[in-house]
């Protein structure tokens, strides 16, 4: 059962969850990943982004830090306090000094700070999500 | 005419004036309806087409010749270039400059008036100008209006512009303090260029126009950060009679850091002023040498609230330093173990002897530290 | 005889009514050309970049909560993400004897912590100190109750930065407002000890998240009536008043105050029923008197959007409260009044506060006793009397429009629905909404007991504050 489970998992088109309030970072990254081949949604703040995330129909979420509603790191606290495993990538704007701290010390958190290179951004995306 | 008659005329002029003013709010806002709507639409028509030429090499959609004068191309322009890096700002700059499109900000910068074009003319090239703008932008930092000096130092220190930060300097020391502190923002954006024009410009202009100039440079020196400007530093410290000067000194030696910065630090730490001495312990604590925990120990007992504190917050950031505020604990000063306190709380030494207890393994130290924090007598009334 | 008394009266009233109207047209006119700056800014919307972590002066949000259980944490993680790069949020725990300790403790992870707190202004005992070490730089001072006031000391006693951002619990911050504000204080750092900011009703608006989507105009008329007011004054008057230099009001909702300067005058006063305007006032007079120079001014861009009273009954509270604390700043600032050593202040716009504030509603009161009762007698010329109304309306129906074109620059409410309800309310707010508030201040000279509205008005806390009727 395994093998044709793990066959199926990487012909089957990977879902990323892009979550930023800013318009023109969640267009640039749509476009961008749509035209790598993934299937993208969006969510535009931070109780959107944690819901959505909930949901698990999402391979991938890159994550923007600064949103109203919750903070990327504690939604991402709170992912991990109740027991999801999502795979997240977390975008930082230069001045979240305390953020990328923060982020260091826990450990668990990969992350990109804006503004980010596309190739880059994409190649973790692979990295990630590989077949 | 008489009085009433007088009167009556006030009123219909008064009334007519309303009159005039309703329509013409009315037509105001309608027009800013119609613009705002169009403006966003267009705005967000222009990054996803930018986005898609930004995603793959291929030239997918042509983009009008018209964009070139419509603020929401420039605004998704600027929008997407704060967005990403490297590659792809080259991208749109290339796209940008198929349009001609800073060539016309440029014109539009030249211009006497009106204000608003002129502003959004500096901040576009600011943001996307390439090098050819930087005699235009050059010579505007002397412009009249306050706004488009900034724009225009931001501009040049965006390209690296290397003649623009003489022309910042020359303005340094008599500008208003808001552009003067603008300036200085985009001086630490050159970096380690600016390092030696700054140093020149500190050694020339030491005790005049009330050392303004001089003091936002220090600051700028401390910020890049280049180790060799340490010596630098520490002549000016020696020097200056301007308290103001010194402690923009003491502050940018903090950063700079390197082992000639601490014989003078330790000697601002026993200055008679005690900003001198708070600002010391804060330098101190940001070199990170574990030399000054004694000296820094001694200031935890320091009159002043601030040299108290930043003592404790500089032992906090040093090797051993916790070891230091954890003796503190028991000393019979109470100031200093409010400040050992707060520092032991701020780097987690607090929580770690909170979870300790709890596992029930709880040191002496630990106990004592909990205990000062959960006393049951009112903090203060 | 009493035919010319009741008329002169009569005809005196009117005259005092344009004259206000003259005062306010002449401010209002000063504001626009000090608005022009803000105009090209706001219309840019570019703000954010226009500051850097290098040389903003690091802030305290100071946040007094009494009983806020409902909406605090959502309100602090909405402040939290205000576009400014260095600041810390304190929070005061007034006592409440609801879970508004509890929810903040609970929301970002607090652990009571000892810390050298300096009890610079007296205050209520203060129990214990509590902070975080999350994304989010806030510590609660959990204190017995004390009042608004009281509250605020506490938390400027606590604030480890130079500058107090003093706002309220239920206060929606626009994102550009601390770069603003915190903009006219590196302008002048020796001199500045305080900066006022542009309160507007949020009332009607779409907010989620403790965020403002969109600006609308309330479709509920005394709300609405409050829109046209609230423009009025911070767009029409204060900045003009700031530019004086004679500003005698930063509003309690957004004040960025230096710490040492309000340490120097005994911080705000307690019990005062305006606590605002009185430590406005007392700052003017310690660097006057001391001649220490100084600058207190206004800034257009700090907007921050709030819960206006949305029936009658609680916004008669509100404005007999603030009526209350006029009167006692008229009593302790009497000797300011049309001194010259107060400069515009005392000579200009302290006089015209105890003038056309203070004194409108006995005026007023005259003026309803003596016109009818003229004209009941035939001793007033209708055609005088005419003008004298009508002019009155115009220039009033003046004023207000100068502060719809003066919020153009905002951009906000440019619907054909928000454009016409506001013209309406200007047309119609003579003519009823004037009277009622006379009434109220009538019954706040007259005095008796009004409940504390402090914490009285009822919270909906700003998540949960939908699209509104």
């Amino acid at each position: 059962m395994l093998p044709e489970d793990s066959k199926s998992q990487m012909s089957e088109v990977k879902r990323v969850l892009v979550a930023d309030d800013s318009e023109t970072v969640t267009t640039v990254l749509v476009t961008a990943l749509e035209l790598a081949g993934y299937e993208v949604e969006t969510a535009h703040n931070g109780v959107e982004a944690y819901e959505m995330g909930v949901s698990g129909r999402y391979d991938l979420v890159i994550l923007d830090q600064l949103m109203p509603g919750m903070l990327g790191l504690e939604i991402i606290d709170r992912w991990q306090e109740e027991g999801h495993q999502i795979q997240t990538i977390m975008l930082s704007g230069v001045d979240d000094e305390r953020t990328v701290v923060n982020s260091l010390e826990s450990g668990a958190v990969d992350f990109i700070r804006k503004p980010f290179r596309l190739p880059e951004l994409l190649a973790r995306v692979r990295q990630r999500l590989p077949g | 005419m008489n009085a009433p008659t007088i009167g009556l005329i006030a009123v219909v002029i008064v009334f007519v004036v309303d009159i005039v003013l309703l329509l013409g709010l009315v037509v105001l806002k309608a027009f800013h309806r119609r613009r705002t709507e169009r403006h966003e639409l267009r705005r967000a028509a222009y990054v996803a087409t930018l986005s898609r030429h930004l995603a793959s090499n291929e030239q997918s959609d042509r983009i009008d010749e018209a964009a070139a004068d419509d603020d929401a191309f420039i605004d998704a322009v600027i929008d997407l270039r704060n967005v990403v890096s490297g590659r792809e700002i080259e991208t749109l700059t290339g796209l940008v400059d198929g349009l001609g499109l800073v060539k016309r900000q440029e014109a539009k910068l030249r211009r006497r008036f009106p204000l608003g074009q002129r502003l959004r003319a500096a901040v576009s090239l600011a943001e996307i100008g390439d090098e050819t703008t930087a005699p235009v932008l050059i010579e505007h930092i002397s412009d009249r209006e306050a706004e488009i000096r900034i724009q225009c130092a931001r501009g040049l220190g965006r390209m690296q512009n290397t003649a623009g930060i003489d022309a910042i300097l020359e303005r340094l020391g008599i500008e208003d303090p808001w552009v003067r502190v603008r300036f200085a923002d985009t001086l630490i954006g050159f970096g380690a260029k600016a390092t030696w024009p700054l140093a020149a410009y500190i050694r020339v202009n030491l005790g005049h126009d009330e050392n303004r100039g001089v003091i936002e440079a220090i600051r700028v020196l401390g910020t890049i950060g280049d180790r060799e400007i340490g010596p630098i530093l520490s002549g000016v410290l020696r020097v200056a009679s301007d308290p103001e000067v010194q402690l923009a000194a003491i502050e940018a030696l903090g950063f700079v850091g390197g082992p000639m910065a601490i014989p003078p630090l330790d000697h601002a730490l026993r200055s008679s002023d005690w900003r001198l001495r708070a600002k010391a312990a804060s330098a101190l604590g940001h070199i990170g040498d574990p030399s000054v925990n004694r000296a820094l120990a001694a200031r935890l007992k320091d009159e002043n609230w601030w040299v108290r504190r930043n003592s404790a917050a500089a032992l906090g950031s040093l090797p051993g330093g916790d070891q230091v505020l954890l003796a503190t604990m028991r000393s019979p000063e109470q100031p200093a173990r409010d400040a050992a306190a707060e520092t032991l709380a701020d780097i987690g030494t607090l929580t770690a002897a909170r979870q300790r207890d709890e596992a029930g393994v709880a040191t002496e130290e630990d106990i004592l530290l909990l205990e000062y924090v959960i006393a049951g007598d009112r903090i203060l009334v | 005889m009493i035919h010319d008394i009741l008329a002169w009266a009569g005809y005196a009233t009117l005259v005092y009514f344009i004259l206000m109207q003259l005062y306010m047209i002449g401010l209002g006119l000063r504001s626009g050309a000090v608005m022009r700056r803000i105009h090209h800014l706001n219309r840019f919307g570019r703000v954010s970049e226009m500051l850097s972590s290098y040389t903003s002066p690091p802030v305290t949000i100071v946040i007094p909560a009494y009983n806020e259980a409902a909406g605090i944490v959502a309100s602090v993680r909405s402040m939290s993400i205000v576009g400014y790069p260095r600041f810390e949020i304190v929070v005061i725990n007034d006592g409440s004897s609801d879970e508004t300790l509890e929810e903040l403790v609970e929301a970002f992870n607090l652990e009571q912590v000892r810390v050298p707190y300096r009890a610079d202004i007296p205050t209520a005992p203060v129990r214990a100190i509590y902070r975080g070490r999350g994304t989010v730089d806030i510590t609660v001072i959990d204190k017995e109750n004390g009042g608004r006031a009281d509250a605020l000391n506490a938390g400027i006693n606590a604030a480890r930065y130079p500058y107090a951002l003093c706002t309220d619990a239920d206060v929606i911050l626009d994102a550009n407002c601390l770069v603003g504000a915190m903009r006219r204080v590196v302008e002048d750092r020796e001199r500045t000890v305080a900066v006022g900011g542009n309160i507007r009703p949020l009332n009607g608006s779409r907010v989620q998240l403790g965020h403002l989507i969109r600006a609308e105009v309330p479709k509920r008329l005394v709300p609405r009536m409050q829109v046209l007011e609230y423009l009025r004054t911070f767009l029409a008057t204060r900045p003009a008043w700031s530019q004086m230099e004679a500003l005698p009001l930063i509003s309690g909702a957004f004040g960025v105050w230096k710490r040492s300067a309000v340490v120097a005058v005994g911080g705000f006063t307690i019990g005062h029923m305006g606590e605002d305007m009185d430590l406005t006032m007392r700052m003017h007079r310690y660097h006057i008197d001391n001649k220490i120079p100084y600058r207190i001014v206004y800034e257009p861009s700090a907007v921050i959007w709030t819960e206006v009273p949305e029936t009658l009954r609680v916004l008669k509270r509100q404005r007999i409260r603030w009526h209350r604390g006029l009167m006692t700043a008229v009593k302790d600032f009497l000797p300011m009044t049309f001194n010259p050593k107060y400069g515009r202040l005392g000579m200009i716009t302290w006089a015209a506060m105890f003038l056309f504030e203070f004194l409108a509603p006995i005026i007023e009161i005259v003026g309803w006793i003596t016109i009818p009762t003229a004209l009941a007698l035939g001793a007033l010329n209708t055609t005088t009397l005419f003008v004298l109304l009508a002019l009155a309306f115009g220039f009033g129906l003046f004023n207000s429009l100068v502060a719809l074109l003066l919020d153009e620059s905002y951009g906000h409410f440019n619907s054909k629905a928000d454009t016409a309800r506001l013209i309406v309310m200007a047309l119609i707010e003579n003519f009823g909404m004037r009277q009622i508030t006379v009434a109220w201040r009538i019954r706040a000279l007259i005095g008796g007991k009004i409940t504390r509205a402090w914490g009285n008005m009822e919270r909906k806390g700003v998540a949960n504050l939908g699209v509104e009727g």
